[in-house]
């Protein structure tokens, strides 16, 4: 607490948060065109993700020719009772489809 | 969903994330706190309340248009972040009022005022922790940041704590730190809330209530220490309400006092008290911390035998439970906790033990399977199905042992993952149900650390009150 002024005490205060511990990282680089590639889906099994999903394929696969999905089922719910144990395999699954893209959903 | 997306990028893969358009701003402050500038692709609205067509044109129009964009274009460059304050910094000089017109401005109260964390007041509370200030408790979400024991006492004399409260206020953020509380959660749209429940001799050594009027506001520890936890999790980890963006709680709910174990009466009537449960020993301090998410009716039960009062508990809390039931049956367990009133733990424990109360709950609190399906369904869920979460191996066999939708399952999904404390009015006969919200904040306890010399601190700070 500082010397009063205007009859009212005054107090020097400290910073109430932390240190961000996370620097900023790259995201991986882009595709120039989704046509001939592969996406696979990954789904957290709810909001309505089993009508979106099928909505998006459709609208992709009429713009880019050859675009193959690899759909949310073969993947598991990385939100569910399990979440742990999918995301410890995506990588290797990821990698075993031969995955270029990746759609993630739903956050609502 | 977004670390998902993250852990993807790390693999070099591009991702879209889809993200109702509600849930863009806390996406924001979750991608910051991964450091990721993850592309996101919005859908526009709440996709549970849109008609099938209006689902169908939100698609075509704007989702799947934004998933291209995604994954051929990225995310929109974004501003640097602006230089942040060094932890233990001066950051303004003012009157009281003036200090706090300076924290409100920047969402770092709770809406209350807040005692100012002078120099002075925190060097206090760090005397009783014995700790190094810097020493980081844990790195949380969403903003990724360094919960450091000054950080605890900042935000502990902001919330009004006394200093001696700092060993329990940073045994909290341990537990609150753990990976099995998944605080990544604590922003979802229940909007639960952290509850801290109290064990040992710090109970009394710090003047918690534990009788009568035990989960009101007016006791200084339990109160205070309720506040720390809300202001905590707005500013270390930015769960913060508009103007804020990183709590979605729909409605929400406001905090919790600290709840302190009458120990005396569960000693007395030969219950072991909650931490002991726990694992702990009866001599050792301990702080456990569960979400709360559903808190039920004043459940007032009468007669004296045991089977009086826990059918009640069936009927009344069970009921408040059953509605959000089907959260836990989807992660294959939840945690309810029972408040029982002395007078009626005096009254069941001449004939039952903890296990039976549990046990008698587990056995017969049910709701329909059809009704449970419905309720999922309702909430973010249609694809809810309990015959695929047995399948799956998510719940027990008995869950789908017909496809009748009138059949009923239990809501208690294994009677050991019932909490139960003794505390409130032993004048009374009433007790109380708080529902912990699945995997979102189980219990995790942590055993209280303190300093060397703690009873002639203890001393000290009581000779001042």
């Amino acid at each position: 607490m500082g010397m009063p002024s205007n009859s009212q005490p005054r107090y020097e205060v400290l910073w109430p948060l932390g240190r961000r511990a996370v620097e900023p990282r790259a995201v991986a680089p882009r595709l120039p065109d989704l046509a001939g590639r592969t996406i696979c889906e990954l789904w957290d099994v709810i909001f309505r993700g089993e009508t979106i999903y099928p909505l998006v394929r459709d609208y992709i696969r009429a713009r880019y020719p050859g675009v193959r999905f690899v759909e949310y089922t073969e993947f598991g719910n990385f939100y569910g009772p399990r979440g742990a144990e999918v995301a410890r395999a995506l990588p290797e699954k990821l990698r075993a489809h031969r995955c270029e893209a990746a759609i993630v959903g739903i956050g609502a | 969903m977004l670390r998902a997306a993250a852990l993807i990028e790390q693999l070099g893969i591009p991702t879209a994330s889809i993200v109702a358009s509600g849930f863009l701003r806390q996406a924001e402050v979750v991608k910051s706190g991964l450091g990721f500038a993850l592309a996101l692709a919005e859908y526009p609205g709440a996709p549970m309340v849109d008609s099938d067509e209006e689902l169908r044109r939100k698609v075509e129009a704007t989702l799947a248009p934004g998933i291209v964009r995604a994954l051929t274009q990225g995310a929109p460059a974004r501003s640097p972040a602006h230089e942040e304050p060094e932890p233990g910094s001066v950051v303004f000089s003012g009157t009281l009022d003036e200090v706090q017109e300076y924290f409100d401005r920047r969402l770092w109260s709770d809406g209350l005022p807040v005692i100012p964390p002078t120099r002075d007041r925190v060097e206090r509370f760090l005397r009783f922790c014995g700790r190094d200030p810097a020493e980081v408790l844990g790195v949380v979400p969403q903003e990724g940041r360094e919960a450091t024991v000054l950080s605890v006492a900042v935000n502990g004399v902001m919330a009004g704590c006394r200093p001696e409260y700092m060993p329990l206020l940073v045994a909290i953020v341990e537990a609150m730190c753990d990976p099995r509380f998944a605080l990544e959660h604590a922003g979802s749209t229940p909007g639960w809330e952290p509850l801290v429940i109290v064990n040992g001799p710090l109970v009394k050594a710090l003047d918690f209530n534990y009788g009568q009027g035990v989960m009101r506001v007016g006791r200084r520890a339990n109160t205070s220490v309720g506040r720390f936890v809300r202001l905590y999790l707005r500013n270390l980890c930015g769960y913060r309400i508009p103007p804020g963006a990183g709590d979605k709680g729909s409605i929400g709910m406001s905090f919790n006092v600290a709840l302190a174990e009458d120990e005396d009466t569960a000693r007395a009537i030969g219950w072991p008290t909650f931490a002991e449960e726990r694992g702990f020993a009866p001599d050792e301090n301990v702080v456990t911390v569960q979400s709360v998410v559903v808190i039920t009716p004043p459940t007032y039960s009468a007669g004296d035998r045991a089977e009086d009062h826990v059918r009640q508990f069936a009927e009344v809390m069970g009921a408040s439970f059953a509605y959000w039931s089907h959260t836990g049956m989807k992660r294959g367990f939840w945690h309810p906790l029972i408040v029982v009133g002395p007078s009626i733990a005096r009254v069941i424990a001449r004939e039952w033990s903890k296990d039976d109360v549990r046990r008698y709950l587990w056995e017969n609190v049910k709701i329909t399977a059809g009704r449970a399906t419905h309720y999922a369904r309702m909430t973010s869920t249609p694809t809810f199905s309990l015959e695929r979460l047995v399948a799956e191996g998510v719940l027990p066999a008995e869950y789908a042992e017909s496809d009748d939708p009138q059949r009923l399952v239990r809501v208690f999904i294994r009677p050991e993952h019932t909490g139960i404390v003794v505390a409130g009015d032993p004048g009374r006969n009433q007790s109380r149900g708080y529902m912990g919200n699945h995997d979102q904040g189980p219990p995790v306890s942590r055993r209280v650390a303190l300093p060397s010399g703690w009873h002639a601190l203890l001393e000290s700070a009581r000779s001042i009150r």
